[in-house]
């Protein structure tokens, strides 16, 4: 699905990934974690399109294809779905417009035909259900006043919309409390499907404990320093991030 | 230059007295002149433009003309008196005055010789704010325009719907005053038919305001691509009234605007949205003034400009607080959208303050359109183009859910729209 290989990039001359090699396969759930400032939003934002983010080497693929060539509209309609860290707020855009948009341009670019307005509402009003996402939402703008929970809430109800193949959650659970954690979580695990991969960025072991990852990663410095199942969020836990970190420098050390 | 004279105003309506001030306001006229560059309120609209396409035709109104309503871009599905103008004159054919109240247009008013209650619109106060040459020579040649009364405790159940059909010189001057309590909806529609033809639309529009009164008030500026328009907004307000104006550019090739209020009495309050969608050369310039002349007064401006090609916007908004005008609560928000590189906003809030115990926000933005904003849009799957279109229209659309008849937003967002770049469909698009 998704292979990122010796990933270098830099944000205004200052490097932030220094060669990132990911793998993630159809189906697989793939949690990212490490301290801040390690490169964690760079990568998913690298994924997803966004300007500012000098690749200075290396290469992405998806499903075959070179992602880096695309634009973030031609990365969403192959697929790609990036659910914020801090989704935008778009006064006066209706929400349910701007997915109507989305989907008809994916549709129309997949060689289908565009769904009509009564087909599509009726699509939103059963995601928005499935998400737990009040209907009074669907008719306002894009995160106009909505509060932080709200916000991550509409991010996960636009990722059952838009129906993507390969989902990241940019600390998708930062700053949520534990009744809205388990509300977006649980939107998560509705929208898990075999050919359906998820990677999760984060920061708090606390989401593993509700979406379970077949992959864990530990990312620091710029580097995946470690990979392991589910086992290592709990080590993570109990014992932080630097233990990682010596180990590599002992790694290197004896290289 | 020539004087604007007898010649130009004998054969206006009204008796000997009116003519005595008629001949005043042709005298200051040609005393004043037009506006210069020299003028720092007229520093970055060039008004030469004026006298350069049309001489000095623009001191005659133009003659009559016959245009049906029905042949007009006008408001559809809009429920009100529709009162229409060709040429600066009413057509009472195609009007309906409201019953009840006293509603008349201009001309009537100073034929029928039995008052003088008109004449008072006449009379120019040179020290006014923004006080000009253009406003002397609308006293001196005004043909027609609407007067009407609206009485204490009278609730004018639909809109006056005021259309000036334009393409032809006008002189247009009008009074509404509201008695106290009395509320009332004024939507004023310029509109052109030809889109070849330029001469000048000089409109003045008084309005004062008794206690507690409320006026919402439409200025729709539509007029046809070379049409050049001036108009003068003056508002009094006593105390507890109510003003608000929904002031939309969207015509012409030179289109200017003094939009004064005065805030005289404690409790009033007004609340001026302007919205300006430039295109081509066009050139818009609104000047507003509003002074907080008593205590408790409430004023909130929110102007946007969306300028493409090589448009020129202006926005200069000046707020005077007065000595005595304690707890001031004042507002003033202009942001400005640029399409194109050649396009120009010069736009500059002006703040005068004479005492301490007032809140006086102001903000000014001028930029393109936000990047996290379309990275969002495009993340979504919207093709570049349909995300720039959509935050455009959106930013656009901010200032007119103000409005609260809705044949009027969708008849504006419809016009707004389809001078910029275009989605084919907006059905839905906006909150």
């Amino acid at each position: 699905m998704l292979k990122v290989k010796n990933l270098h990039a830099s944000v205004d001359g200052k490097k932030i990934l220094k060669g990132i090699n990911l793998e993630i396969g159809a189906g697989e759930v793939h949690a990212i974690m490490g301290p801040n400032g390690s490169g964690k939003s760079t990568l998913s934002n690298i994924i997803a399109g966004r300007d500012g983010y000098e690749v200075t080497a290396g290469s992405i693929s998806y499903k075959g294809k070179d992602l880096l060539a695309m634009e973030p509209e031609e990365r969403a309609w192959e697929g790609v779905f990036l659910a914020f860290q801090y989704p935008v707020e778009i006064a006066g855009v209706n929400n349910t417009y701007m997915l109507k948009a989305g989907v008809n341009a994916k549709r129309k670019h997949q060689g289908e035909q565009e769904l009509d307005a009564i087909d599509f509402m009726q699509l939103v009003k059963e995601k928005a259900k499935m998400v737990e996402l009040d209907q009074s939402f669907l008719s306002r703008g894009v995160n106009e006043g909505f509060s932080g929970g709200e916000k991550k809430r509409n991010e996960i109800f636009q990722m059952a919309v838009l129906e993507p193949s390969l989902a990241l959650l940019d600390e998708t659970d930062s700053g949520l409390d534990i009744d809205a954690l388990r509300i977006v979580a649980n939107g998560v695990n509705k929208l898990r499907r075999e050919e359906r991969s998820i990677v999760m960025v984060t920061h708090y072991q606390r989401l593993l404990d509700y979406i379970e990852p077949d992959f864990v990663h530990v990312l620091a410095d710029g580097k995946i320093l470690k990979s392991g199942d589910k086992s290592l969020a709990l080590e993570l836990e109990s014992r932080g991030y630097d233990w990682v970190k010596e180990e590599e420098a002992d790694r290197i050390k004896a290289a | 230059m020539s004087a604007l004279t007898l010649d130009n105003i004998a054969a206006l309506p009204g008796n000997a007295a009116l003519q005595t001030l008629r001949q005043q306001a042709a005298d200051t006229y040609t005393r004043t002149g037009l506006p210069g560059k020299r003028d720092e309120d007229w520093k970055y609209t060039d008004i030469s433009r004026l006298t350069a396409a049309l001489g000095e035709s623009w001191w005659t109104t133009s003659e009559p003309q016959t245009v049906d309503i029905n042949d007009v871009a006008a408001i559809e599905d809009l429920d009100a008196y529709r009162l229409v103008f060709v040429a600066g004159r009413f057509q009472a054919k195609q009007s309906n005055i409201p019953a009840g109240v006293q509603l008349l247009p201009l001309a009537e008013l100073l034929n029928s010789d039995a008052h003088e209650d008109a004449h008072c619109l006449f009379k120019l106060d040179e020290s006014a704010p923004l006080f000009n040459g253009l406003l002397a020579a609308n006293s001196a040649l005004a043909s027609d325009g609407l007067c009407a009364c609206i009485r204490e405790g009278i609730k004018l159940d639909k809109p006056l719907y005021v259309v000036h059909v334009g393409n032809s010189t006008a002189h247009v001057l009008s009074g509404l005053m509201l008695g106290a309590n009395a509320e009332a909806t004024l939507i004023e529609h310029f509109v052109g038919t030809d889109s070849s033809a330029a001469s000048l639309s000089n409109i003045a529009t008084y309005v004062r305001l008794q206690d507690n009164a409320s006026l919402t008030h439409y200025r729709l500026q539509l007029e046809s691509d070379k049409q050049l328009h001036v108009g003068r907004v003056e508002v009094k307000q006593a105390r507890d009234s109510r003003y608000t104006l929904h002031a939309v550019e969207l015509g012409g090739s030179l289109s200017r605007a003094d939009i004064i209020i005065n805030l005289s009495e404690p409790g009033a309050s007004c609340d001026l949205n302007g919205l300006f969608v430039g295109s081509g050369r066009q050139h818009i310039d609104h000047h507003t003034r509003i002074d907080h002349n008593a205590p408790h007064c409430r004023s909130r401006e929110n102007y946007r400009s969306v300028l493409d090609g090589r448009s020129h916007a202006v926005f200069n908004g000046k707020i005077v607080v007065a000595e005595g005008a304690i707890k001031t609560d004042s507002a003033q928000s202009n942001a400005n959208l640029l399409l194109s590189k050649n396009a120009e906003i010069d736009t500059k809030p002006e703040l005068e303050i004479y005492n301490d115990d007032v809140k006086c926000a102001h903000g000014v933005t001028v930029g393109q359109l936000d990047k996290n904003q379309l990275f969002y849009l495009k993340s979504r799957g919207l093709p570049e183009d349909e995300a720039r279109q959509l935050l455009t229209f959106a930013f656009a659309d901010e200032v007119l859910v103000g409005m609260k008849i809705k044949a009027v937003r969708r008849f504006i967002e419809k016009e707004a729209f389809a001078k910029l770049p275009n989605l084919s469909d907006l059905e839905g698009m906006l909150t």
